[in-house]
């Protein structure tokens, strides 16, 4: 028990730190997806002249929410699923059958990892995005797909490392522990679901 | 081997792992015992795939435009516009519930933002009446399925995106049927306030009571005809409209009802995001399934074995509405449109069922789904605004489903109920 | 069987990439005397534009895989020489230019596996959908100064954009999915694309009415393999594997010729307004869209090689061609 605490320490602390930065810039990309989007409507429509960017900035936008945001529902108990079956078992049964689906999710997450890498920085990265550009001091850099790929990469790494907290504090409430932090949204951001 | 990727999905499914990770590890497993260790990347790369696309953006829009709306007080209006309305009417709040749920459905395009917008202000209000708090959270359930059926909608964004159906022409062909459905819900309501003598809520409003009832959910009720008229108009596509509908509310929130405090707007936008987040990946997920349902072959097999049912349409499409009701029982509309679109949508249109038509049928079954036991998500949701249990309400909403199931009995056997208005328009042939 | 070669084609089963697809099937599958199997999948869903499904084919979850310029442009941007507006004059000449051995397609071929770190080979090069024109739901179109201000629907990709502009018209990117509807509604006025891709979507239904036969571009099919699975071939069925690229690209040539008969019937039926420009109004368009190769060669990696590959090669071939018209007509 005493190591299980000790390793949940660490995951825990980096998942109180992290995932609240990445939700503030989840806040930032949905404001300027809407934003890119309207501007697209406006020069369109008003000017008559549609951009070439603001479709694949405002996807770009999307990608980056996801995988900022999936985590922090992830960690909430946000995550679709049919509980009939785990409310229905003795608790030691639930928290057994729980620790058995937290393994499955972390093995399709180690996956997940271990091809999004590969993927990220492999030939599909290279491609160039269609419209983005970075203006730099020596002229336009052409954002590479591999920028918008990493957004579902980071979505699983932190994913992943959710999952492994959330292993220890299942393992930990099997043996007995009754005081984890709860891990539920603060009230004043009740999920719209 | 992969046609095993059904039962073992549903197995986990049921088991309780979340269906983000089901839709993966099914088929991911199958693939790695098969030896196809190359197709595991295929499926990594189609949740990613999947998600890239720019009509989805409309689910995280519709959804901050609903949230908006919410905080900012447009909810209560258009509460108070119904109430004005049929509020003096036996059973008024119940008809009440309705009709918002009809004018919430304009706004949002989720069952689920219905029934926790409207239920934690309608539900406290009829028990206070003395309606039973199992009634009120069962007709506020019910008729939530309103919301997705009348556009805008997040499933038939969906839909059109897997199938590669027109937003527009869908968002058409939802309104007669929604509308519908919500008559029918008044229907249950007046029989059973005339046997159970239910109590009126107001007295019968004058007409300049009305007027001003009117008058003030006027901006909150033009947001649909923005939407809808943009779209139809060719100022903005299906998607940018709901990015103009989060621009309207955010402006009659701020500036014209002064409701919404600038300070709130994050908090909403973090609701938003995290919502569609799950929901995106869902999407994702439901699309990485499909590429291996396709390797599979099981949508030809699924086709061979329905036609070698029967050849006649119109068992069939009874057949597929028991089949389709029975998957909302437990499955979300977003993956069970995903899943099974690709391969139910092509044997009916090629049985002659018009593509937009057969759309309809499938949403609104669905939708009607989610409010059904066991497995309903607003029924979760009914039970977490109102504080009663799932199976208490579950009961409660036996009636109202009963003709929600004869709605879509209509609906599936009278083509011109989803067909006129996009006819009319010019969105369908 | 030994070897299994996945194929996947984004369109659907009426596509002209659907007919290369089938006979390459029929003759690897026969020739190889049953060594090599041949699995289509049509539409997306392996893998959904040219982005993915290439990354596929890089890696080797997908074999066989037809681009457009457009689609694979993102890594072999160079290849959009194919969309340079009236290099090439007639399916004759394309025909010519894209037969495997001429020096264009020895370049791009040379091109492609070095920018893909020998990943990927370019097998052929064939035809979807014939050529591109000016489509729009609003007026004939003549000159390009017919064309001043209207809202033309391109791809999110610099090229077609830069054409639209020197014409004077208004570039607007709009999803392939939501071109329906946007012409239904007016967010755009028109289009490039060919016929059989026009009827295929049923745009006339939305609105779109005027054709110009203007082909500015030659819809040029790419062919890509993973190039493992070819190497990994012995050399005589390496040899089938070419030779089924040789008769798929056949048939890709013929089929659009074919298609585009009753696709054209079928539009003037619906009502469309089919204008064939005259020599000199074709000039017109060639001199309003002469910006474009200087953009193209100078904003392009690559672009400057591709074109000067293509321009080259268009020359050799117009010199036979017009050597073996001599021949007939002495
Ligand atoms: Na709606
Ligand atoms: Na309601």
């Amino acid at each position: 028990m005493g190591i299980l605490r000790a390793l949940l320490v660490p995951f825990q602390a980096f998942n109180d730190a992290v995932l609240p930065v990445g939700r503030w810039v989840a806040i930032v990309a949905v404001a300027l997806m809407v934003a890119v989007t309207l501007v697209q409507v406006f020069a369109r429509y008003v000017l008559n002249s549609a951009l070439p960017w603001p479709d694949e900035a405002a996807r770009f936008m999307m990608l980056w929410m996801t995988g900022l945001m999936a985590p922090v529902a992830y960690r909430r108990g946000g995550f679709v699923a049919i509980d009939m079956l785990p409310r229905a078992l003795p608790p030691a049964a639930a928290a057994a059958l729980s620790l058995v689906l937290l393994a499955i999710a972390g093995v399709v997450l180690a996956f997940a990892v271990r091809i999004g890498w590969a993927e990220v920085t492999g030939f599909g990265g290279q491609f160039a995005t269609a419209s983005l550009y970075l203006p730099l001091p020596d002229g336009w850099f052409r954002i590479p797909r591999s920028w918008m790929m990493a957004a579902f990469l980071l979505g699983m790494v932190l994913l992943l490392i959710v999952n492994i907290e959330l292993i220890l504090r299942a393992l930990l409430s099997l043996g007995g522990a009754r005081d984890l932090k709860p891990l539920e949204a603060p009230p004043d951001e009740i999920m719209a679901e | 081997m992969l046609i095993w990727f059904l039962p073992v999905f549903l197995v986990f499914l049921l088991a309780g792992l979340p269906v983000f990770f089901g839709l993966l590890f099914a088929p991911g497993i199958l693939l790695w015992l098969a030896g196809q260790e190359r197709d595991l990347v295929l499926l990594y790369r189609n949740v990613y795939n999947g998600m890239d696309s720019f009509p989805l953006m409309a689910i995280p829009f519709f959804m901050l435009a609903g949230e908006l709306m919410n905080k900012g007080g447009i909810t209560l209006r258009l509460v108070e516009f119904s109430q004005a309305l049929m509020g003096h009417f036996r059973g008024g709040l119940a008809h009440v519930n309705v009709l918002s749920s009809m004018l919430f459905a304009g706004l949002s395009g989720s069952a689920v933002a219905d029934t926790s917008a409207l239920g934690s202000m309608l539900i406290p209000a009829m028990e206070k009446q003395g309606y039973t708090r199992r009634f009120a959270a069962a007709i506020t359930a019910a008729s939530s399925v309103i919301g997705p059926i009348i556009p805008p909608s997040g499933i038939m964004i969906i839909y059109a995106y897997v199938m590669g159906e027109s937003v527009a022409a869908l968002f058409l062909a939802g309104i007669v049927p929604g509308v519908l459905v919500g008559l029918g819900l008044m229907a249950v309501v007046k029989v059973m306030a005339d046997r159970y003598d239910f109590p009126v809520a107001t007295r019968k409003q004058t007409w300049g009571e009305r007027g001003r009832a009117s008058l003030r959910a006027f901006f909150p009720l033009l947001t649909p005809v923005i939407i809808m008229g943009g779209i139809l108009l060719g100022i903005f596509t299906p998607t940018e409209a709901a990015a103009v509908a989060v621009a309207y509310a955010l402006f009659i929130g701020l500036f014209v009802m002064r409701t919404l405090k600038l300070s709130e707007i994050p908090e909403v936008l973090s609701r938003a995001a995290i919502t569609s987040a799950v929901v995106l990946l869902l999407v994702g997920a439901a699309m990485a399934f499909k590429t291996v349902v396709s390797l599979s072959h099981a949508p030809e097999m699924m086709a061979a074995f329905i036609l070698s049912l029967t050849d006649n349409p119109l068992i069939l499409l009874f057949l597929i509405n028991l089949l389709l009701f029975a998957v909302g029982m437990f499955l979300d509309a977003g993956p069970a449109i995903i899943i099974l679109g690709p391969i139910l949508g092509p044997v009916f249109v090629g049985m002659g069922v018009d593509p937009i038509h057969f759309a309809i049928i499938m949403s609104v079954n669905l939708t009607v789904g989610l409010a059904t036991p066991p497995m309903g998500l607003v029924l979760f949701v009914a039970s977490s605004v109102s504080g009663e249990k799932v199976e208490t309400i579950s009961r409660a909403i036996l009636p109202f489903l009963a003709v929600e199931i004869l709605m879509i009995f209509l609906i599936t056997y009278i083509p011109a109920i989803s067909m006129t208005v996009p006819r009319l328009t010019g969105f369908a042939d | 069987q030994e070897y299994t070669l996945r194929a996947t084609a984004n369109s659907n089963e009426q596509d002209e990439d659907y007919d290369g697809l089938i006979v390459f099937k029929d003759y690897v599958e026969r020739a190889s005397n049953g060594q090599i199997a041949v699995e289509l999948f049509i539409g997306t869903q392996l893998c959904s534009n040219g982005a993915e499904c290439l990354q596929g084919v890089a890696d080797g979850s997908i074999d066989i895989f037809i681009a457009t310029s457009g689609g694979a442009s993102g890594i072999f941007p160079f290849i959009q020489v194919l969309d340079l507006p009236y290099l090439m004059d007639n399916d004759r000449v394309a025909e010519g230019v894209l037969e495997n051995g001429s020096p264009f397609v020895t370049t791009m071929q040379d091109m492609v596996s070095e920018t893909s770190g020998d990943q990927i080979k370019l097998m052929t090069i064939g035809n979807t959908g014939g050529w591109r024109n000016f489509a729009n739901t609003e007026r004939r179109i003549q000159t390009p100064a017919d064309l001043e201000g209207l809202k033309i629907r391109t791809v999110v990709a610099d090229l077609p954009q830069e054409l639209v502009k020197a014409m004077g018209a208004s570039p607007t990117p709009i999803p392939w999915p939501e071109l329906f509807t946007s012409f239904q509604t007016g967010v755009v006025e028109g289009t490039q694309n060919g016929i059989t891709d026009i009827m295929g979507m049923k745009f006339p239904d939305a609105g779109l009415k005027y054709i110009t036969l203007d082909g500015h571009s030659y819809m040029g099919a790419l062919w890509f393999m993973n190039a493992e699975a070819f190497r990994s071939m012995p050399e005589d069925l390496q040899q089938v594997v070419s030779d089924g690229f040789y008769q798929l690209q056949q048939a890709t040539f013929a089929s659009p010729k074919r298609k585009s008969i009753d696709a054209y019937r079928e539009f003037a039926e619906a009502g469309g307004d089919v204008y064939t420009p005259s020599a000199e109004e074709k000039q017109a368009f060639k001199d309003a869209a002469a910006p474009v190769y200087d953009w193209f060669k100078q904003n392009v990696e690559g672009g400057e090689e591709a074109y000067d590959a293509l321009t080259r090669t268009v020359e050799q071939v117009t010199h036979e061609i017009d050597t073996s018209r001599a021949q007939l007509m002495k």
